[in-house]
């Protein structure tokens, strides 16, 4: 299945002949006894929203987890940006931003201490301004100071968003983004993913939502059986998909 | 940015967490304390037995410390996916762990520093001159610098796993035996006991820091890549 084949028209930024941003051919991934991932074929192009879909279970969060380099394949071949995701995990990471399910931050650190560092190890030198910027996107920066255990589950997902917009990786792995947001919260990561595709970068993100068909994706797959299908594609309706 | 600059962010975030969580300071005080006045207790009070138990009662009370301090290291890490964040980053893994370590090394040399002149006056093991506790506050840093080396590697390897608390100490204990040995060693030394030149033990302790640093230090990635 080669997703960038389903696009008529070249995203912002994307070169003729530029690398795909995600390639996978024939990933393998256990986890204990059993099989995750079984032989997962992608490509995504450059600039791409790819909406990932599954039922609780179905490895899409293993699936972000490989692309974040966090877990190695057991076999076949993965890139991102033409980097190896094993041989050449530290270029990958220099392109990638993860959102994890859970949020990510360090409960005994504040807000505002959890983007600095989320700052400093992405090799970025100390910018209060854009960490106090990045608060204030989300809506956090009265809670900037304050430590994180006493966040709600939304604010710590909303500072997990902000980290990702700090970063601004070109390749955003996004796992559950809307899960535990209100519908300001919901809002404003659309907003953010507009923002991201206008700049070029690419999104891959995992979600259960049903109704955020205005985030018009690139193409919209489904793990199931640890295979990945397609569902739909911008231009292709389901049906006329290869594998 | 350069792995110096990581290494310091890791660090300094570790401490942070441990400064206002205190969730390692109160239990291992508190663990380092009893474990003095009781073995104190213990050993009776006849003369000179005190005073020879001092070097080998310090460092079973910082073993025991940094045990507890070491099965705290990764726990803020996996609370809310914060190490699969921390992992994704474009810092080398060799990095996080000497950051680690470096918070490791800190709080176990500290807790060290303050303890033994506690230890060797509660014992009745006074040091001789500015030289000896110079050579101690040495022994002690080197001493925990190893410890915390060996704590940090293992409190890693065993800290997605349900039995860590148990399995932890069982891992760690033989192979500290040789930092252990010779920091009792080398302390026992400077409290004028029979164990030979202080400066010997100083030095394979030296050896087996390096040692040990630079075999974990390697492996370290093993330990957290899946």
């Amino acid at each position: 299945m080669t997703l960038a084949a389903a696009q008529r028209t070249a995203p912002p930024g994307a070169a003729e002949g530029t690398a795909p941003a995600v390639s996978l051919r024939g990933v393998v991934r256990r986890m204990g006894r059993e099989t995750v991932l079984r032989g997962i074929d992608l490509d995504v192009a450059p600039g791409r929203l790819v909406v990932l879909r599954g039922s609780n279970g179905s490895g899409k969060t293993t699936l972000l987890r490989l692309l974040g380099t966090r877990l190695r394949p057991h076999a076949g071949v993965a890139r991102v940006f033409g980097h190896d995701l094993v041989r050449q995990a530290d270029r990958v990471r220099a392109r990638v931003g993860l959102l994890g399910a859970a949020g990510g931050s360090y409960p005994v650190l504040t807000g505002r201490e959890n983007l600095r560092l989320a700052l400093s190890l992405a090799g970025r030198s100390r910018d209060e301004g854009a960490v106090a910027g990045a608060l204030e996107r989300v809506g956090l920066l009265a809670a900037a100071d304050k430590q994180v255990r006493f966040y709600s589950s939304g604010m710590k997902k909303r500072l997990g968003l902000a980290r990702v917009l700090l970063v601004d990786a070109d390749l955003w792995l996004l796992d559950e983004p809307y899960a535990a947001l209100d519908e300001d919260g919901k809002r404003l990561v659309d907003v953010c993913l507009a923002e991201a595709r206008s700049r070029g970068r690419t999104v891959i993100l995992a979600s259960h939502e049903q109704d955020r068909d205005h985030l018009a994706p690139d193409a919209v797959v489904e793990l199931a059986d640890g295979r990945l299908r397609l569902v739909s594609a911008a231009g292709r309706a389901a049906g006329e998909a290869t594998a | 940015m350069s792995d110096v600059a990581a290494v310091l962010a890791v660090a300094r975030k570790d401490l942070l967490q441990e400064l206002r969580s205190r969730a390692a300071t109160v239990a291992t005080l508190f663990f380092t304390g009893t474990t003095l006045l009781m073995m104190a207790f213990a050993l009776g009070r006849e003369p000179g037995v005190l005073e020879r138990s001092a070097p080998g009662v310090l460092w079973v009370a910082l073993v025991f410390a940094g045990v507890t301090a070491a099965a705290q290291s990764f726990q803020a890490d996996l609370e809310d996916g914060a190490l699969d964040h921390l992992l994704s980053f474009p810092v080398s893994r060799a990095a996080v762990f000497l950051g680690k370590l470096l918070a490791a090394w800190a709080y176990l040399a500290a807790l060290g520093l303050l303890l033994a002149p506690v230890a060797t006056t509660l014992y009745g093991a006074p040091l001789e001159g500015a030289g000896a506790y110079l050579l101690l506050a040495l022994t002690v840093v080197l001493g925990a610098f190893g410890f915390a080396t060996i704590a940090t590697f293992y409190a890693a390897l065993t800290a997605n796993l349900q039995a860590r608390e148990a399995l932890l100490p069982v891992l760690m204990f033989p192979v500290v035996v040789p930092i252990v040995l010779a920091a009792v060693r080398a302390t026992e030394s400077l409290l004028g006991g029979a164990a030979g030149p202080v400066g010997d033990w100083l030095l394979l302790l030296l050896g087996f820091d390096l040692i040990y640093f630079v075999v974990c230090t390697s492996l370290f990635h093993f330990v957290v890549d899946e």
